[in-house]
């Protein structure tokens, strides 16, 4: 993993590795840290990164290269933004099915969770191809942080 | 992440120190999974230790409380903290698995 910062923006270059995503985390928890975000909002954006990154890796890629994956985090105002980009196949989102998580236990299916969580953390969840490249957009209030 | 595993008269308690995710969900599920013997009737886990879980974690945990409902064992959870317990709530899974305040507390549900 490869770090920078620029204008206040943390920049991390990754590869297709799952190990990636605790090294990740501490940057990130860092970068929130820093910006006195609370230890919710950090939660947050820390579990939608890893489900995305997860989904990628695990799933993304239809042959066994190494490949790059871009991951920015930068405040705007009252908003935390994350951008991240890799060069895997085309996010198929008529694969999404939501969770039934009113299922008793007996019926409860063991997947489908990862992307629902981020919708649900997340307050705006942007996919975009761009030619060989797909760029996912994060977006979280950091305003009334202290409310439940 | 460590796990503790612990035998006491009316549980199995497992403690989990540190983060479940897609490294080690699959290792997390199987080590608890081959600590369970056949007398086990109840398993506590105990989350007091855990920073972070995400959605391959909570696979393992659903995976723990489907196979101890199959055969008729008691299952809790307790001691989450905010954000995790937020991460279960908005999964649903608190309607579907006994979460606690304290370790006491999941203990002592096990004998109503």
């Amino acid at each position: 993993m490869n770090e920078s910062v620029s204008d206040g923006a943390l920049e991390l270059s990754l590869v297709n590795d799952l190990r990636e995503i605790g090294a990740a985390a501490e940057k990130i928890d860092a970068f929130c840290e820093a910006r006195s975000l609370s230890p919710q909002i950090a939660y947050a954006v820390n579990l939608s990164i890893d489900e995305i990154l997860t989904n990628t890796i695990s799933y993304g890629y239809d042959d066994e290269e190494e490949h790059r994956i871009d991951l920015t985090l930068r405040q705007e105002g009252d908003t935390l933004v994350v951008v991240i980009v890799d060069d895997g196949r085309a996010f198929d989102s008529s694969l999404e099915r939501e969770p039934n998580v009113d299922a008793t236990l007996e019926e409860r299916a063991l997947g489908g969770l990862g992307l629902f969580l981020v919708q649900q953390m997340m307050d705006d969840v942007d996919y975009q191809r761009r030619d060989t490249l797909n760029v996912i957009t994060l977006r979280k209030s950091t305003s009334g942080q202290d409310e439940e | 992440m460590e796990l503790t595993i612990e035998r006491g008269d009316n549980a199995l308690t497992a403690s989990v120190n540190g983060r479940i995710d897609s490294t080690n969900a699959r290792d997390f599920e199987e080590a608890i999974r081959t600590k369970i013997e056949d007398g086990d009737r109840a398993v506590i886990m105990d989350f007091e230790n855990l920073s972070y879980i995400s959605s391959a974690g909570l696979r393992a945990v659903l995976m723990t409380a489907k196979t101890l409902w199959k055969r008729d064992a008691k299952f809790a959870l307790c001691s989450l903290s905010g954000p995790v317990k937020e991460v279960f709530e908005i999964s649903g899974f608190d309607k579907i698995i006994p979460i606690h305040d304290t370790r006491e507390g999941a203990l002592s549900s096990l004998d109503s």
